[in-house]
């Protein structure tokens, strides 16, 4: 029998590893497993697969080995256990699963000399082969490490001695508590302490501190040891180590601002030295995390959505960035439509498709245009140039001439062929599309909601845009806010054109019990903020027990972002007793909305923030009675959810909510009164055949 | 101004009576099991059998079991008089026996390989390769010592051929030729341009391709886009067709049994993404429950995925297995000696294509001449419609689209079971005159007519 000892310090595909056991098998071999990974797993796999043995390697790191690669992380953890050594000392393969195995399987080679050590299942099975060829296993040696790796080890710990007696000085017991945490902060503040020092201490302090499981500590070590210090490079580096490390947990540290301007002093005296790429690089991670998304996205509220202007003009002071934002323009004006031929119209966007489909089916049937459709995510060399933001930036320095030519060759077929290019979504293939002149072709992007709080806006080079499309109003206010560009004299025609939906198929009869059914479509980021739907639906059953929540769509993903699962957790337990009392209906995605929202009589927008909330223009459509949070990052603005609507929709809490709900529903003839009026109004305003004649007008120049 | 390469005052081939000597830069010749074998043995035993000595360069066979293994069955074919050289070069980038590899690689693997291909890029522009170039050079050198050459034939990919064909040309001007296949500078899969003509790669392929004299690609729209980048090159441009192995044509030897359950089959590298393979296993579920002709039947995946430590277990394995219940099996490799057998077992394909219109495929030659009906599951603009059009039992080119290719699988299955044996001929017929040995034949001779023709000028 022919010992094979898989290791593993990931999940692999069950049905692989089954498949690789039994082939194993049929070639003569016994198989054992040991993985470092988790206990549910493990018990899948054994549950499916049966080994000869299997063993639960140990999963928690030793603190030497938090900046070490992966692979020594694991060794570390796996190097004494004493099964593990057992069966490698008599194993005749040795196989790493994964590329985290790879170095525990080396060093255990390294030891049992005879045994074959091969990386992978297929290599696994020709091991095998080859014993069987040469007529059985070797009978296996000593298992000891050789001479030579015995001294380079000790050579390593030597080295690391300091190390080791930093992390002596510094136990989790010592860090988890205040006193220790504040000692050892000491020499942080105080003066006269030289600088390599003071970034030694600080960094050394904020790693014990991760570890004693204080992360806020360890980022407060760094970004106070980041104010003491005066070299750009270091202190942008711990400020922005500490800042991804608070946005990787969720928390929306206070110190970003200081992480940006650091990150972007570092740029500029980069840039001064010429050194584009790592400049770019710089600027590139202030914007990361100047305009990160638990910072804007996944949350309840933004510093952007208090006061674009001023956040945004952080950037705008660094020279480096003014070189970025320098309107190019373009050579020629964009040519007017043909008027011998149909129009060719290019529609571009980056996988998300969601907003086109009506676009794409008028113009493909439309006889005076030809359309040709690229989705930028569906060619690789075009994800590639999209996905190298940084080097959008590098370019704009005047260090990637290569990219330009690189996007000129992906783009201008394209641009050649097409008189109007409609790129949806003002993310990154804008940014990248700015790059080059567009020639004499014109250029339309349209800019949803999502986009004002990312970076991509200040990146955009908006001189080669000729139109730029909003969905709203104050989404046009907040963007031209924060982008100069859009205000000096290259800034491109600007039009607010709602989102294409057809929706007299939405207004169909209601169900007997849909006049006390409140529904909010679409709970699937954290800025649909439904814990203020279950607010409105509390107050209303204190009044009436009949009142029901209706939740259609699919849950936030908490992959999104801790501060998305934060909400989640929240969320999932605020509505747990309700869904179980019947309160709350989770219905789900689902392909058929309308069907939906026959069961709906009243449509909930919650949001704090929303372009145009296509599911309340839905809703109103199907004649649910809408209710309108007055959304909080635009409440009291120019424009807000007050101008979008219709007076009596939009109120300020869940109060006022209800209060309009229990009027409108006092008598079943006055909530059809309501609902009627509310269908009337979304049909004659946002239906696609209404619609549409505005997108002729964007793309022909007239109505047609 | 450059011309081709030109061989003034050198006997040329059939020098002082002797047959002439190939020099052929073929790595991925057999018994390495990859598609473009084929290609290279039929061109080695062409060149023989036109009277030409052929020293082939490859590497050693314990490369290819890092890549995509081996199949001796495939040497079977190869012309005894073919000398092959064997050079000891391997994919560093693949090795999977872990006692090769150094502390610093076993720690960080990933890594480990980036640096490597950055380093490899430095010796010569192409990742994985760029550093077999000085044992290429040296091999061309030695080989043409010992021999003299009359003709270097390179075929890529590997590029860094490319390199040792010009240095041989440099030292001993040597003329020499390019099996472009799927061209360099052209992003086949795209459809776009690869790199610049100011990048290094596009200056090596100028210069390269400037004193060239031949340059045969495998479809017509690479071959424009070679004729439009180097117009003055125009004419030594030529499309050169894989074609397919008349032996691997299973004939009429096998009935459809709906009983049983029909069979649906594909053969080939599974070079397409996971996203590809989960809209064609998508769409292969909707057509099971959408007609019963199909819902006992069974689809068989061949062929070789992944290479180096995910060889035989990459994602698509994953996903094939969890596809178990509708049918859906991988069964690994076929030896070139079973693919007849194995198409005879089928009683349709599925062409899954990469790439759009710059993409052929050697696949749809084979797939042709087992006269069965052919689903397809890519683009709608893929060159492999230009050569399936016209083919009696081909559900037609309808995009990667899971309701158009569940229509296309019941389609198919109609066919499989309906198809007269006159439309069965009409099928294999379709694809004669794609007979890997008359177009090769054919290509072998015009070289040589154009070596001939260069060294009178």
């Amino acid at each position: 029998m022919i010992d094979v000892l898989f290791i593993s310090s990931k999940n692999s595909p069950i049905s692989a590893v089954a498949d690789a056991v039994r082939k194993l098998e049929d070639a003569g071999a016994g198989v054992s497993f040991a993985g470092s990974v988790s206990e549910s797993w493990l018990g899948d796999l054994t549950d499916k697969v049966e080994f000869a043995h299997t063993h639960q390697l140990p999963r928690a790191n030793k603190r030497r080995a938090v900046d070490l690669p992966y692979g020594e992380q694991v060794w570390l953890r796996c190097k004494t256990d004493r099964w593990l050594r057992t069966r490698a000392r008599t194993a005749h393969v040795l196989v790493a699963l994964d590329d985290g195995a790879v170095y525990t399987v080396w060093q255990l080679a390294q030891r049992n000399r005879t045994a074959k050590a091969v990386f992978g299942f297929a290599p696994a099975l020709n091991a095998v082969r080859d014993i069987n060829e040469q007529g059985g296993p070797a009978r296996p040696g000593p298992f000891r490490r050789p001479v030579s790796l015995a001294l380079s080890d000790f050579g390593r710990a030597f080295k690391r001695i300091p190390d080791a007696t930093e992390r002596l000085l510094t136990p989790r017991p010592v860090m988890r508590r205040s006193l220790g945490a504040r000692l050892w902060r000491l020499p942080l503040r105080a003066p006269g302490v030289p600088e390599a020092l003071r970034v030694r201490i600080g960094r050394r302090v904020a790693e014990a501190m991760y570890w004693a499981g204080k992360p806020s500590g360890g980022a407060y070590a760094l970004a106070l040891t980041a104010s003491k210090i005066s070299d750009t490079a270091v202190k942008a580096e711990l400020l922005e180590k500490a800042a991804t490390k608070e946005f990787k947990r969720g928390v929306d540290p206070e110190f970003t601002s200081r992480a940006v301007q650091a990150l972007l002093a570092n740029g500029d005296r980069l840039l001064g030295e010429g050194k584009y790429e790592e400049a770019a690089l710089a600027l590139n991670r202030a914007l990361v995390l100047g305009f990160h998304r638990v910072s804007h996205i996944d949350q309840l509220s933004s510093p952007l959505a208090a006061d674009a202007k001023g956040y945004a003009e952080q950037f705008h002071r660094s020279p480096a960035m003014k070189t970025i934002m320098t309107p190019r323009g373009r050579l020629r004006p964009p040519a007017p439509a043909p008027a011998d031929r149909p129009l060719r119209l290019l529609v571009t966007t980056s996988q998300n498709d969601n907003f086109l489909f009506h676009i794409l089916d008028r113009y493909r049937n439309h006889p005076e245009v030809e359309v040709r459709y690229l989705d930028m995510a569906a060619q690789q060399s075009l994800r590639k140039a999209t996905g190298s933001d940084w080097r959008v930036l590098q370019e704009r320095l005047g260090g990637d001439p290569e990219y330009a030519d690189t996007v000129e060759a992906l783009m201008r077929p394209h641009l050649d062929w097409a008189d109007v290019v409609f790129l949806d979504w003002c993310v990154g293939p804008a940014a990248m599309l700015t790059t080059i002149d567009p020639g004499d072709t014109r250029i339309i992007v349209r800019l949803h909601s999502y986009e004002a709080f990312t970076r991509w806006p200040q990146v955009v080079d908006f001189s080669r845009i000729d139109d730029l499309v909003f969905v709203a109003e104050h989404v046009r206010d907040l963007v031209t806010e924060q982008v100069p560009q859009l205000r000096g004299p290259l800034a491109p025609r600007t039009h607010v054109l709602h989102n294409a939906m057809p929706l007299s198929d939405f207004d169909r009869e209601k169900t007997p019990d849909a006049r006390y059914n409140i529904g909010l479509v679409g709970i699937s980021q954290v800025a649909k903020d439904p814990l203020w739907a279950v607010e409105v639906l509390r107050l209303l059953r204190a009044e009436d027990e009949r009142y029901r929540l209706l939740l259609v769509g699919g849950d936030m993903d908490p992959r999104t972002s801790r501060a998305t699962r934060k909400y989640l957790n929240n969320f999932m337990k605020e509505i747990e007793p309700l869904v179980k009392s019947g309160a709350v209906l989770r219905l789900g995605p689902t392909d058929d909305v309308a069907g939906r929202l026959t069961e709906i009589g009243f449509i909930l927008s919650s949001s704090v923030r929303e372009g145009c909330h296509v599911g309340l223009m839905e809703g109103a459509a199907s004649g649910a009675v809408p209710v309108v949070r007055d959304w909080p990052f635009y409440a009291g603005k120019v424009h807000s959810a007050r101008t979008l609507y219709p007076k009596g929709w939009v109120l300020d809490t869940p109060e006022e909510a209800v209060r309009r709900i229990l009027e409108v529903n006092a008598t079943e003839e006055a909530w059809r009164d309501h609902a009627k009026l509310a269908s009337e109004y979304a049909l004659s305003t946002w239906d696609w055949s209404v619609v549409s004649a505005d997108f002729d007008e964007l793309f022909f120049g007239e109505r047609r | 101004m450059p011309g081709a390469a030109r061989i003034d005052g050198a006997p040329g081939p059939g020098r002082d009576g002797q047959r002439p000597h190939l020099i052929y830069l073929a790595v991925g010749f057999p018994p390495a099991a990859k598609s473009c074998a084929y290609r290279m043995r039929e061109t080695a035993n062409q060149f023989t059998a036109q009277g030409w000595d052929v020293t082939v360069v490859t590497v050693e066979d314990e490369s290819w079991e890092l890549d995509s293994g081996v199949d001796h069955t495939l040497t079977e074919q190869v012309d005894p008089r073919v000398q092959v050289v064997k050079l000891p070069l391997r994919r560093d980038d693949l090795e999977t026996d872990i006692r090769r590899y150094s502390e610093e690689r076993a720690a960080a693997p990933y890594p480990w390989v980036r640096a490597l291909v950055e380093r490899q890029q430095k010796v010569f522009p192409e990742p994985s390769f760029g550093d077999w170039r000085g044992a290429l050079e040296d091999a061309v050198l030695r080989l043409h010592r010992e021999r003299p050459a009359d003709l270097l034939l390179a075929s890529c990919v590997p590029y860094v051929n490319l390199a040792a064909a010009w240095k041989l040309w440099e030292e001993a001007r040597v003329p020499y030729a390019v099996d472009f296949r799927d061209g360099w500078s052209i992003d086949v899969i795209d459809g776009c341009e690869a790199f610049t003509k100011d990048s290094e790669k596009g200056r090596w392929e100028q210069r390269i391709l400037e004193s060239a004299v031949s340059l045969w690609v495998v479809n017509d729209p690479i071959a424009e886009h070679y004729r439009a980048r180097y117009p003055e090159l125009a004419h030594r441009v030529h499309v050169v067709r894989n074609g397919y192995d008349a032996d691997s044509s299973p004939g009429r030897t096998h009935r459809p049994d709906p009983e049983a359950g029909l069979v649906f089959g594909y053969l080939g590298t599974v070079n397409f993404s996971t996203d590809h393979l989960k809209l064609v296993l998508d769409a292969w579920r909707v057509a099971r429950g959408r007609d019963p002709l199909l819902a006992n039947a069974r689809f068989e995946f061949r062929g070789h995925i992944g290479n180096g430590a995910r060889r035989g277990s990459s994602p698509h394995v994953d996903l094939i297995h969890a596809a178990e219940d509708e049918g859906v099996s991988y069964g690994g490799p076929v030896a070139k000696a079973e693919v007849a057998a194995t198409y005879a077992r089928w009683d349709a394909m599925v062409l899954i294509l990469i790439g759009g219109r710059y993409v052929t495929s050697g696949k749809v030659y084979e797939y042709m001449a087992t006269g069965l009906p052919i689903v397809s599951a890519h683009s709608i603009d893929h060159d492999a419609a230009n050569v399936l059009a016209g083919h009696p039992l081909w559900t037609g080119s309808r995009g990667i689209d899971r309701e158009a290719m569940a229509d296309a699988f019941v389609q198919a299955a109609h066919l499989a079971v309906e198809s007269t044996d006159e439309q069965h001929a009409e099928a294999m017929a379709h694809a004669d005159r794609f007979t890997r040995e008359i177009i090769m034949s054919a290509a072998v001779k015009q070289l040589v007519n154009e070596l001939q023709v260069g060294k009178t000028q």
